[in-house]
């Protein structure tokens, strides 16, 4: 058994203390091209503000390693990020995005013993690298630096991530067919049974917070924000005929619904290649589907009736994973907590298939045993923790 | 006397750990006023703060299940839940994670943390030393479910729990971020079970503290200033104590439609000013020798049956530290308030429950309804940056 999750070493909290830099003066290298700006003259205290311009960035500046403040002030016209990295292999300890010009804002970091250098990323311009400052003395380890991501690294997750969607949009496809039929048929438990499957298809896409754009609305929009509720003329999709086949509508009465299901999916396919993924969108989804499903399923707000929130759960697992797969290339080698999530998913998944019903059915939410119920949003509680670096490590970040 | 004392310290003063902790950037000409000192209680020493510590003016009781799978998983959460608490209760700047991680700190007090007089006190309930954790063997004798006394009207959801968490501060937003602090640390081995917020109010307009019944709460407490008396009905001797926690609720709108003779007579004060009903005065002890048939202060009334004042009943007083609650409504649009009584004591069977049996009956159970509520064993004080709470339980 691999180790409880808490407290995890970054989460681990240090009385910390700031140490204010000393004094540092004004850069000693003017820049060639004569940039307006130069750099701020520090104020007559033990604390120094760094110029940052097109020309130069940041002053030398000199010290000691442990808890330290850097205030950076941009002197220039144009925004820029600025960066304090490992001049080494370009990783990063900490950042200060879109500072404006003439702002001043802190940069706080705990300095280990290696190499240190400011970088500057000005809106339009190449990155410029200050000048290494080499800590050897105060605490061995400091704020780890996390390896930047950039568009390009997110490449190879983005085509597999889509693979896999255009692969499970194939199958939805089928299972809504078969849905449809059942429903045009009549029979309310093959109905129920078609519905399932075709649902959990959907939910293991990962679909949340606008992914497929408007067709998340029609396919699997909640009846929640409708003025008439779940009598509003508008309320469609899987949840719409989950509602009628669990209170008593016949499914053929549903039929339209269903044609109208199959025909929202036949357009989701057909757009979906022309649908642009962002990359930064994927380390994103590692968290927001379970933060989803916590909101929803486990609450039971989404159940129209059918108490299949826990398989949803489930497929939302596998949708997770799916992200998480896709993405392991570029995230197991920054993030020091990978493992920990494959702990708690796996934790999560057990949690779930002990509650499967012996003959393969689903036991309502609600019905869980209070102490089950509370263990399961724990672990999935304990899960989006673990997951939630993944999205802090993936916002893509300029390399040049 | 207690060993455990509140210091104030600026907010660049020296923290527990001897770390300089550092509010506004020194040396910097600002025209913002000096920072107000923050009140620090100590964490560390023979017993938890937040039982002897002078009552802070908000609290939030929570009691949670704890899910650890196995007693290594138990051993790391009490691990984690002293580090957070050592952290909260000492004040100090969150460390820089760098961009590899959300911020660990939730920013509601500030980006430097202040101690604000907080206390975290943890206890433990007779249901964590089932089977699942192999302390089956370690559970104290004294520690017992909560009884449903014959008065009660219980909410199963809001009673027992295998941890209890009582967090105090001055400030409301001190204790509502610590608690979003430790549940955030802890998730995935504990989940909350039932949560209660109190507050105290101040003197109105002196002396002991008024419930929501309208009468001083806690006029004839224990001293705790008296150690002998404390480590004679609080401490056990290694250095923990028992707590109960009661959701009373009080039936507002019945109690205000009830004369000021009748209340008094129930409760066996003065409404005004605290005294009881044969003096003049808060402070003014009863004395009901002298008043052996009730005739001033009648026999039912609750101060009369929870101490009647004879020998026999000394060793059954208990420290108190209740706290007001104000939830919102019920279902007949009726105020949901009442007091989250929280006491201390040596010998649950002996002190609180010889208290309440006295009680069964007396008159005021026509307008208070208790819903909720545990037992738990508070643990012993964290000595030192090496121990942790429950190190001789689960280590």
């Amino acid at each position: 058994m691999t180790r409880p999750a808490w407290p995890s070493a970054a989460r681990r909290a240090l009385l910390a203390a700031i140490v204010l830099l000393p004094l540092a003066g004004c850069t000693s290298d003017p820049a060639p091209d004569a940039s307006p700006s130069t750099a701020e003259v520090a104020p007559p205290a033990a604390e120094s503000v760094m110029g940052i311009a097109r020309s130069v960035c940041g002053t030398s500046w000199t010290g000691h390693g442990g808890d330290r403040t850097f205030l950076v002030k941009n002197t220039d016209t144009v925004t820029t990020d600025v960066e304090l990295v490992d001049p080494g292999n370009g990783a990063v300890y900490a950042e200060v995005e879109s500072l404006a010009p003439g702002t001043t804002r802190s940069l706080r970091v705990r300095l280990g013993h290696g190499a240190y250098a400011l970088r500057c990323l000005p809106e339009g311009v190449n990155m410029l690298t200050g000048p290494t400052v080499r800590i050897t003395d105060g605490p061995q380890d400091g704020t780890p630096a996390v390896l930047p991501v950039d568009d390009q690294d997110l490449t190879g997750a983005v085509g597999r991530y889509r693979k896999g969607v255009t692969a499970g949009l194939a199958v939805l496809s089928d299972d809504v067919a078969v849905l449809r039929r059942a429903l045009h048929h009549g029979d309310r438990a093959d109905a129920r049974t078609a519905w399932l499957t075709a649902h959990l298809g959907y939910e293991r896409l990962g679909a949340a917070y606008g992914t497929f754009d408007e067709f998340a609305d029609r396919i699997d929009g909640l009846p929640d924000s409708l003025p008439g509720g779940v009598h509003d003329k508008d309320f469609s999709g899987f949840y719409r005929i989950e509602y009628g086949l669990w209170h008593g509508e016949s499914p053929s009465s549903l039929a339209p619904v269903g044609d109208r299901l199959a025909s929202d999916v036949a357009k989701l396919r057909h757009d979906f290649p022309e649908q642009r993924t962002d990359p930064m969108d994927l380390p994103l989804r590692a968290h927001e589907i379970l933060e989803d499903t916590l909101q929803s399923q486990l609450t039971a707000a989404a159940d129209q009736g059918s108490g299949t929130g826990l398989a949803t759960a489930e497929a939302n697992l596998d949708g997770t994973q799916a992200v998480l797969d896709a993405i392991a290339p570029v995230m197991r080698s920054r993030y020091a907590g990978w493992d920990q999530v494959g702990v708690w998913m796996g934790r999560a998944r057990r949690l779930l298939k002990d509650a499967r019903r012996p003959g393969g059915g689903w036991t309502p939410v609600a019905s869980l045993k209070t102490i089950d119920r509370r263990r399961l949003d724990g672990t999935i509680g304990a899960l989006l923790e673990e997951l939630a670096p993944i999205a802090a490590i993936g916002e893509t970040r300029r390399t040049s | 006397m207690t060993d455990r004392r509140t210091f104030m310290r600026g907010a660049l003063g020296v923290g527990v750990a001897g770390a300089v902790l550092a509010g506004a950037p020194s040396g910097r000409a600002t025209a913002t006023p000096a920072p107000v000192a923050d009140p620090v209680v100590a964490f560390h020493g023979a017993h938890q703060a937040g039982i002897t510590t002078p009552q802070q003016r908000n609290a939030t009781l929570v009691a949670f299940d704890v899910l650890a799978a196995d007693r290594r998983e138990l051993t790391g959460l009490v691990r984690t839940l002293t580090e957070r608490a050592r952290f909260l209760t000492s004040g100090g700047t969150p460390p820089e994670v760098g961009i590899g991680a959300p911020p660990t700190d939730s920013g509601v007090l500030g980006p430097t943390v202040p101690a604000d007089g907080l206390t975290v006190t943890v206890g433990v309930g007779a249901s964590l030393f089932d089977g699942r954790y192999g302390l089956a063997d370690r559970k104290p004798a004294g520690l017992t479910p909560m009884r449903d006394f014959p008065n009660d009207h219980l909410d199963e959801a809001r009673c027992h729990g295998d941890l209890s968490l009582q967090l105090c501060a001055d400030n409301r937003d001190t204790v509502s971020h610590a608690l979003r602090d430790i549940a955030k640390h802890t998730r995935g081995g504990m989940q909350v079970r039932w949560r209660i917020d109190g507050f105290v109010s101040p003197p109105r307009p002196s002396g002991t503290p008024r419930n929501l019944m309208g009468f001083k709460d806690g006029t004839s407490n224990l001293d705790v200033s008296d150690s002998a008396l404390m480590d004679q009905l609080v401490w056990l001797p290694e250095g923990g104590s028992y707590q109960v926690i009661r959701i009373i609720r009080i039936l507002a709108e019945f109690w205000d439609r009830v004369s000021i003779l009748e209340q008094e007579n129930m409760i066996g004060r003065r409404r005004d000013t605290g005294a009881p009903l044969d003096g003049d005065h808060e402070l003014d002890v009863p004395n009901f020798a002298a008043d052996p048939v009730g005739t001033s202060i009648p026999l039912t009334s609750h101060i009369r049956r929870a101490n009647p004042r004879v020998p026999q009943t000394d060793g059954s007083r208990i420290l108190r530290r209740p706290y007001n609650y104000d939830l919102g409504v019920d279902s007949v649009g009726d105020l949901d308030m009442g007091l989250v009584f929280v006491c201390y004591q040596r010998d649950l069977a002996a002190q609180f429950e010889a208290v309440q049996t006295r009680l069964a009956d007396e008159p005021l159970v026509d307008y208070i309804q208790p819903v909720g509520g545990g037992y738990f064993l508070v643990l012993p004080g964290v000595r030192d940056v090496d121990d942790y709470f429950g190190q001789t339980l689960v280590g």
